[in-house]
């Protein structure tokens, strides 16, 4: 476990130093800072807006900084060599993998975090809500947060056996992919004309692809129509999903990376 | 004396589009006792640095079996009692070189601040500490590796061109680090293209070209058995070439009545001064050499493959 530890908190001093990835999110905070200044133009709900586009750049700044900080953790480390001389200390390959993930997620949730503080911050400034919408812009964060740690996962799975450019390339098409395979579904489901063994064939590509798209709930006050029948049991089932998606990803990375030449 | 590190037909294939299968060790024997410099030299591309990954279980091997202190390869209670300094290290900019103990350290399992600097002090970076790695010369980082190589008071360390690139006085210093090693009786396995650092702090060598060991004992025994030096005055021209035409394995010289001649160990010796003194000549000198190491390296690395199979 120290091991683990060490090397998670090690990745995680150098996410924080990496350049790009605190540009990545000083535009992310750039954007939450001035959109409560532009939804006032809009000639939808002001409210409906702001948070909207709110969610959208917490979303997709998360995104593109789930996959920058991953796709490179590993192929630097061997062309650095750093990997040596920790390979060679009673460390573990499975144990190295691990840290680098959860060091990468420990960075992502610190970025996440601080980006979620400034929308909830902004949208209190701006609306003085009332306590429970604050706390669903939380939860949606939250939720944001394992969608994001999934995708980590995905990138840093890749990453046992493609490039980094391959790697970025596969990582962003799988997610937006996954953020629409609700919709994909559902059409799929409702077309008559097609054949059944193709449905299925879909249904079975679908079901194997990490499904981001439940982590974007249709938040009530985004969707004041579209209520979840039961709160609790969805959120722990798609966190559950999630938990289930990245272990599954990481064991298969680790049985790739045991074998893989450094 | 106990092997530290021994090998038996070890290889590693690599599949190549364009030249098929291709053995970058190939069948290698190798035993390195406790207790001892073991020098591991061959040209670029020869094998070394791939033989040192295999004994560390960073790469398999495809075929023979290894063993480093008396377990088979990648055993990890081995690897807490080894340690490795790959060539030209690289660590983490952003930590001092204190933090860099404290995370090697920590795979160890290490908490104790005094050992630390303890190891900062005997690589001579104590004054140091706070600087952080992008601050440090290549003599330094490559300390501060020592300092990290050191953490757990290893039974045996592989040194990957451990002198590589620094100037004279880091040599000096690396130097009198590896042969203090010794003397506090670890094991050291180093990979080096400096031969003349080789030759002086070495009790054994390995030569290894196309993966495949050439030469392999004692550096007293390899290296004996040289060339003698044989001066003599008063010659003519004439008389030095007929000596290169009869001893082609000699490298003969001739200045202003001097002869100088370097010949093989297995050149008799006498059969030069007879035909010295015939000629009227007057010997000044026969000097036995020793073989430098760097002969020997490149009389074996100068085979050709085909040869060395």
């Amino acid at each position: 476990m120290g091991a683990i530890s060490a090397i998670a908190r090690t990745t995680l001093g150098e996410a924080i130093r990496r350049k790009v990835l605190l540009i990545i999110m000083l535009i992310g905070i750039l954007f939450l800072s001035v959109i409560p200044a532009f939804s006032v133009l809009s000639a939808k709900s002001e409210l409906t807006t702001m948070i909207s586009a709110m969610f959208f750049v917490l979303r997709y700044t998360s995104a593109l900084i789930a996959i920058v900080l991953t796709v490179y953790m590993l192929p630097n480390e061997i062309e650095r060599r750093t990997i040596y001389t920790i390979l060679s200390k009673p460390v573990q390959r499975w144990q190295f993998l691990l840290g680098k993930y959860l060091g990468a997620i420990f960075a992502l949730g610190l970025m996440i975090g601080m980006m979620s503080f400034l929308m909830i911050t902004m949208f209190y400034l701006f609306q003085h809500p009332e306590a429970s919408k604050m706390f669903e812009l939380a939860r949606q964060a939250l939720l944001y947060f394992v969608e994001m740690s999934l995708l980590t996962a995905v990138a840093m799975f890749f990453s046992t056996f493609v490039s980094p450019l391959v790697n970025f390339f596969i990582s962003i098409g799988l997610w937006l992919v996954g953020t629409l395979l609700n919709p994909l579904y559902e059409s799929i489901s409702k077309n008559n004309e097609m054949a059944p063994v193709l449905k299925s064939i879909f249904s079975f590509v679908f079901s194997l692809l990490p499904n981001f798209a439940n982590y974007d709930t249709k938040n009530p006050i985004i969707n004041p129509g579209q209520a979840i029948q039961n709160e609790t049991i969805y959120y722990l089932k798609i966190t559950g999903y999630g938990f289930l998606y990245i272990g599954i990803l990481l064991i298969l990375g680790i049985l790739i990376f045991d074998r893989r030449e450094v | 004396m106990a092997a530290a590190i021994e090998t038996r037909n070890l290889t590693k294939t690599y599949k190549s589009k364009l030249r098929g299968n291709v053995n970058v060790v190939d069948n290698l024997n190798l035993e390195v006792e406790e207790g001892e410099i073991f020098g591991f030299l061959g040209p670029n591309g020869a094998g070394k640095t791939t033989t040192i990954k295999m004994l560390l279980g960073i790469i398999y091997p495809t075929g023979g079996e290894g063993y480093v202190l008396g377990k088979e390869i990648g055993d990890m209670d081995v690897h807490k009692i080894i340690s490795y300094l790959p060539e030209r290290p690289y660590y983490y900019e952003h930590m001092t070189g204190l933090e860099i103990l404290r995370f090697y350290g920590s795979l160890f399992g290490i908490k104790d601040e005094s050992k630390f600097h303890a190891l900062l002090d005997k690589v001579n970076l104590a004054a140091d500490k706070s600087k952080t790695i992008n601050q440090f010369s290549k003599g330094m980082q490559q300390r501060i590796g020592l300092a990290q190589s050191l953490l757990n008071d290893p039974k045996l360390l592989f040194l990957d061109e451990p002198t590589g690139g620094l100037d004279p006085i880091a040599h000096i210093e690396i130097r009198d680090l590896i042969l203090q090693f010794r003397d506090e009786g670890r094991t050291v396995f180093i990979s080096s293209h400096e031969l003349s650092e080789v030759e002086r702090i070495c009790d054994r060598v390995a030569i290894i070209n196309f993966g495949k060991i050439e030469r392999q004992g004692k550096l007293d025994d390899l290296l004996r058995g040289g060339r003698n030096e044989i001066v003599a005055d008063g010659l003519t021209r004439e008389f030095a070439d007929q000596v290169q035409a009869d001893l082609k394995d000699s490298i003969v010289s001739f200045n202003a009545g001097r002869l100088i001649v370097d010949a093989p160990e297995d050149n008799n010796v006498n059969t030069i001064i007879d035909s010295v003194r015939s000629a009227k000549g007057s010997l000044v000198s026969v000097t036995p050499r020793r073989r430098r190491l760097e002969d020997l390296f490149i009389e074996t690395v100068n085979k050709p493959k085909e040869e060395s199979k």
